[in-house]
């Protein structure tokens, strides 16, 4: 137990790090302290407490993903439902809906719409099998995804230039935002997945030791999965429609956390919450710095590095951690 | 305490079970016997309130089991099931879980979780192995590791699938005794799904048979090897003789064709 406790506050000093350290890297020095001053503020601190909160909520929802279908290779991303919130949102994009509701684009609406059908769908599908079979929802998912992103292609293809370029920009993944307009609309669902997630942490232990025996500890195995599928839904559709997809984040922070920390969420719900959000901000400011003043977006960067984490993860011997 | 009446399951348009009835009394020693497939571990899983039932009434301590959620239930019944899944943690995590519903969202680790999690070990005796990694146990170890952990649970019934199968002699005979110790001494009420005749007409009280989702023979033990639907239940003839040691009638499986 002070291992994990350790570990945590290993992982806390590491992210209290990265966020003091981060904001001063390739700040233009020609420039006159004022201005640079200006470039913190409106777009260094924005973008950096952007990185984190998106990095922290992806990797809480792909640590929920893994823990209720026991594989590590399950997460928002490859059940389909980030493509069904990026469709959404191209579909709001093509359009042209341009409405919004107590501050929330019409973006966002459709990229939730779009996460929550899909989930719907894809559990649907699972169902219609004799009971609920894990291997045909990862494949259902698999399918959906591929489905998904050629219909996103159409609507590229049918959209006039411009248009199109914004959708390839967005659906390469991106944090770059100005201001802290943006992160207020996400901020309320980001917080309030991890809370309630975070609440669910002894659910999230038990669902992790299969349905049976959760069900004959006492768990409502229908429930709790239920409420996890919808908040989580709630808490990609919101990422996507301000970030884009961002791959991969999901699925190799909860991964590395559970390396080092085992397999109690109360201790890996916070711990992915932390290092989730520094690796985001790490991925971004490669990206923003490697190629300066170009910038590679953030989506790259977690897709080049999760590509090969990916199939690592396949073909890797399992071996106790213990 | 718990009764079971016209209960009747189906998956895919099958009937798994068709109108099974019993009851079983606080304390008593229930065993479930039949062919493969004909419909025990259903039985058994609809008892937990993992597969649902399409008619019939369970009613457990005179409250309807529709009136109870999971939680309810499981303050009632534990159960241990028959596959062993592969776990990722440590022996001694798995055992703690069994204390979920004893516990709000936030509680820490109490006086009286550790005087249930201690009594669940000793009994067990699973000590030994606490810190080790359960995708390392071995067959009977996992056992009743198994058994700890539903004992964690501090429930007066308690459900158990095959226990003894997949196991070797002496494990068997350790895994019966332990049992028969929890109904006797700690007065636990047991249902068991099990394939040894011998072991469910020596030790349980009494002893429900199913054949193709119904009820065959269902009375106290000791009757079950003069029965004559004996060699129905398995489609199987058998002989009965009296142990050399104990004197108590046998099964064995006949070799007349």
């Amino acid at each position: 137990m002070s291992k994990t406790k350790k570990v945590l506050g290993l992982i806390s000093l590491f992210t209290i790090f990265i966020l003091a350290f981060i904001p001063y890297l390739g700040l233009p020095d020609y420039l006159p302290p004022a201005v640079q001053q200006q470039i913190l503020i409106e777009i260094r601190f924005p973008r950096i407490f952007l990185a984190f909160i998106v990095g922290a909520g992806l990797a809480v929802c792909g640590l929920v993903f893994q823990a209720m279908f026991h594989n590590p290779l399950a997460t928002p991303f490859t059940l389909g439902v980030a493509s069904g919130a990026s469709l959404g949102a191209a579909l709001s994009v093509f359009f042209g809906i341009g409405f919004s509701f107590f501050g929330l684009s019409s973006t966002t609406f459709f990229a939730f719409g779009g996460a929550l059908i899909t989930i719907r769908f894809v559990y649907a599908i699972s169902c219609m099998r004799t009971g609920f079979s894990l291997h045909t929802l990862l494949l259902t998912g698999v399918a959906i995804s591929f489905f998904f992103s050629s219909l996103i292609l159409l609507i590229q293809y049918l959209n006039d230039l411009p248009d199109a370029y914004r959708l390839i920009r967005w659906l390469m993944g991106s944090l770059s935002v100005v201001g802290f307009d943006a992160i207020w609309q996400l901020l309320p669902f980001v917080v309030l997945a991890i809370a309630i997630i975070f609440y669910l942490s002894r659910e999230l232990n038990l669902l992790t030791t299969g349905d049976d025996i959760a069900l004959s500890r006492g768990v409502n195995v229908r429930q709790t999965r239920l409420i996890l599928f919808v908040i989580t839904s709630l808490c990609v559709g919101a990422i996507v429609a301000l970030c884009g997809p961002i791959g991969f984040v999901g699925m190799m922070v909860p991964h590395m956390c559970r390396l080092l920390i085992g397999h109690n969420h109360r201790w890996l719900i916070p711990a992915s919450c932390l290092f989730g959000g520094s690796f985001l901000i790490i991925c971004d400011t490669i990206g923003r710095l490697l190629i300066a003043p170009a910038e590679i977006p953030v989506g790259v960067i977690t897709t080049l590095l999760g590509g090969p984490f990916f199939l690592w993860l396949l073909v890797r011997t399992r071996k106790p951690t213990t | 305490m718990l009764c079971v009446s016209e209960l009747s399951i189906s998956i895919d348009k099958k009937n798994l079970l068709d109108s099974v009835s019993f009851a079983v009394s606080t304390g008593d020693y229930l065993c479930i016997l039949g062919q493969n497939g004909a419909g025990k571990s259903t039985l058994l899983k609809a008892l937990m309130g993992i597969t649902p039932f399409r008619a019939g009434n369970i009613t457990l301590n005179q409250q309807k089991f529709s009136d109870l959620n999971q939680m309810q239930l499981a303050r009632y019944v534990s159960y241990v099931g028959q596959n062993h899944p592969s776990l990722d943690m440590a022996v001694l995590d798995f055992i703690r879980l069994g204390r979920y519903v004893h516990h709000d969202a936030f509680a820490a680790w109490s006086n009286s979780d550790q005087i249930a999690f201690d009594s669940a070990i000793a009994l067990t005796g699973t000590e030994a192995f606490l810190t080790r990694h359960c995708s390392s146990l071995s067959g009977g170890e996992y056992q009743r590791v198994k058994i700890a952990a539903a004992l964690c649970q501090q429930a007066p019934m308690l459900l158990l699938d095959e226990p003894t199968s997949s196991l070797d002699p002496h494990h068997q005979v350790e895994v019966h005794h332990l049992i028969q110790q929890l109904n006797q001494q700690h007065k636990i009420t047991i249902i068991e799904v099990t394939h040894d005749i011998n072991h469910a007409v020596q030790h349980s009280q009494h002893i429900l048979a199913l054949k193709s989702g119904q009820t065959l023979w269902y009375g106290s033990s000791a009757e079950l090897l003069s029965s004559p639907l004996l060699p129905e239940l398995y489609d199987q003839p058998f002989v009965t003789v009296s142990h050399p040691e104990t004197g108590q009638m046998i099964a064995l499986t006949s070799e007349v064709k």
